[in-house]
């Protein structure tokens, strides 16, 4: 059965349908929202309440697009609603501050690459980070990007070169080992 | 992602591209295994409930069919729906009935203080023996109250002080201020008709409720019911058509049973609390002078 069968059975309130269709995306809506989130019990949330949307909004989906692409679009409202409300925005401003105070360090303080790139996505502004995540990590185009967020493809553009530029003036210490 | 580089330096897109890699195999990678089933349960939970939130209006459906084949079978949502609906037309009507009747006695009333300063006294009668139900309503064969209808003789323009009682339900067009007193005194008795007819249904509303199961939810309605009914009686009471003695004694029994009604119905009642309601219905003989009072046929306008 493929998805466009699936998806009329859901619309149809089959169950058996809504499991294999959460079982064909449930993986990759998980890791986004975990990408999103650096949390497990978050991401369990955000998955559940992706699907749980989805299924009650499956009437909506019109199958012009692939299913999974409109499944993500419901992934990232989710799930930057869902950030919102654990105020981890604010958290991370703060940390805003911190991050260039680790551009001016001395590598020997922080040796660990890994956790000096994540220290420094963490502290990118939330619009950067998540376009940074979503575009570079995650591959989703600037469209989707800008659809899920509300803004638009060039909005997205600008976000990502930002990020991107404070991600390597952040990780300046290493550049040179990179190029090499 | 060709684009995104334009006004870079050369060795950015180097960078980036190392810093992808970086993030995608470093910053919250997957790590371990989606927890499918348990999230499953929960959303199936989820589903499951939100199916049940549309299962009422399927459950209604039989019901439908059992109206389309011709039995009688109404919904009991649907039954209280109507009920309430009826409480509260009928509620609507004595409020705006009454309104009308405080207006028509603002307005007359004053008018007939200054040129007709004795006109209630000779309105009520000394030793009513009885409540006078609407012309022709109670006692003929045909029940409904006839307005306009009685004889030329007994025109209450004509002999006012000896049928003071008997005017039709629906008022004539007032044409001097003892027709315009007369109307606003019909207005009240068809306010006062209605308040009756009310009172009467709550409290056989109220017997029946406790002669079968005494359902808390049931109880409750019969007290926002006998509230609304009460607060008619109160004003009726203040009114002229509490100037007959008969129908303001009527009236106060009333109000003391509806009083308690409300009271007392809003938690559970005690064995004597019951009886105290009980006992103050029967030594009135409420029930039975809210139905001599009430005409006849009054019941279906």
């Amino acid at each position: 059965m493929n998805e466009r069968e699936l998806t009329a059975r859901v619309k149809l309130g089959d169950e058996a349908a809504e499991r294999a269709l959460y079982d064909a995306h449930v993986d990759r809506v998980y890791w986004v929202a975990y990408r999103m989130s650096g949390r497990h019990d978050l991401a369990q949330d955000f998955t559940q309440d992706v699907f749980i949307r989805a299924f009650e909004r499956i009437g909506d989906f019109r199958g012009d697009a692939p299913f999974g692409a409109w499944l993500h679009s419901i992934t990232m409202s989710v799930v930057l609603n869902g950030l919102r409300k654990v105020k981890r925005f604010d958290q991370r401003e703060a940390v805003l501050e911190e991050a260039g105070m680790v551009t001016s360090s001395v590598r020997e303080a922080e040796p660990d690459l890994k956790e000096r790139l994540a220290q420094a996505i963490d502290a990118l502004p939330e619009g950067c980070r998540v376009t940074f995540l979503m575009h570079d990590v995650e591959g989703f185009t600037h469209e989707e990007i800008g659809a899920a967020l509300g803004t638009t493809a060039g909005t997205s553009k600008a976000q990502l070169s930002r990020a991107r530029a404070k991600l390597r003036i952040a990780l300046a210490d290493f550049a040179g080992d990179w190029i090499q | 992602m060709t684009d995104d580089h334009m006004n870079d330096q050369p060795n950015d897109a180097i960078q980036d591209e190392r810093i992808r890699a970086l993030a995608a195999g470093h910053y919250n990678a997957p790590d371990g295994s989606v927890p499918r089933d348990a999230m499953w349960s929960q959303i199936s939970a989820a589903r499951r409930v939100a199916r049940a939130g549309v299962a009422p209006v399927a459950a209604i459906a039989p019901a439908a069919e059992a109206v389309e084949q011709g039995t009688d079978v109404i919904p009991m949502a649907s039954r209280r729906r109507t009920r309430t609906i009826v409480v509260w037309r009928w509620s609507a009507a004595i409020a705006a009935g009454l309104l009308l009747a405080f207006a028509f006695g603002l307005k007359y009333g004053q008018l007939s203080n200054t040129t007709l300063p004795v006109k209630t006294a000779v309105n009520t009668p000394a030793t009513p023996k009885r409540i006078d139900p609407p012309l022709g309503a109670p006692e003929g064969p045909s029940p409904s109250p006839t307005p306009n209808g009685g004889e030329p003789s007994r025109s209450p323009r004509q002999n006012p002080a000896t049928h003071p009682s008997s005017e039709p339900l629906a008022p004539s067009v007032p044409r001097d201020l003892a027709s315009a007193d007369t109307a606003a005194t019909t207005l009240y008795r068809a306010a006062a008709v209605q308040t009756l007819m009310q009172a009467e249904a709550v409290l056989t509303a109220y017997r029946g409720v406790e002669a079968t199961g005494r359902d808390p939810q049931a109880m409750q309605q019969a007290a926002r019911w006998a509230r609304d009914v009460l607060s008619s009686t109160r004003l009726l009471i203040d009114s002229p058509a509490g100037r007959d003695p008969q129908m303001r004694a009527l009236f106060t029994d009333l109000e003391l049973v509806l009083a308690q009604i409300v009271q007392l119905s809003g938690t559970p009642l005690q064995d004597s609390e019951r009886d105290l309601i009980d006992r103050a219905m029967r030594d009135r003989d409420l029930l039975p002078r809210l139905r001599s009072a009430v005409p006849a046929g009054s019941a279906t306008s």
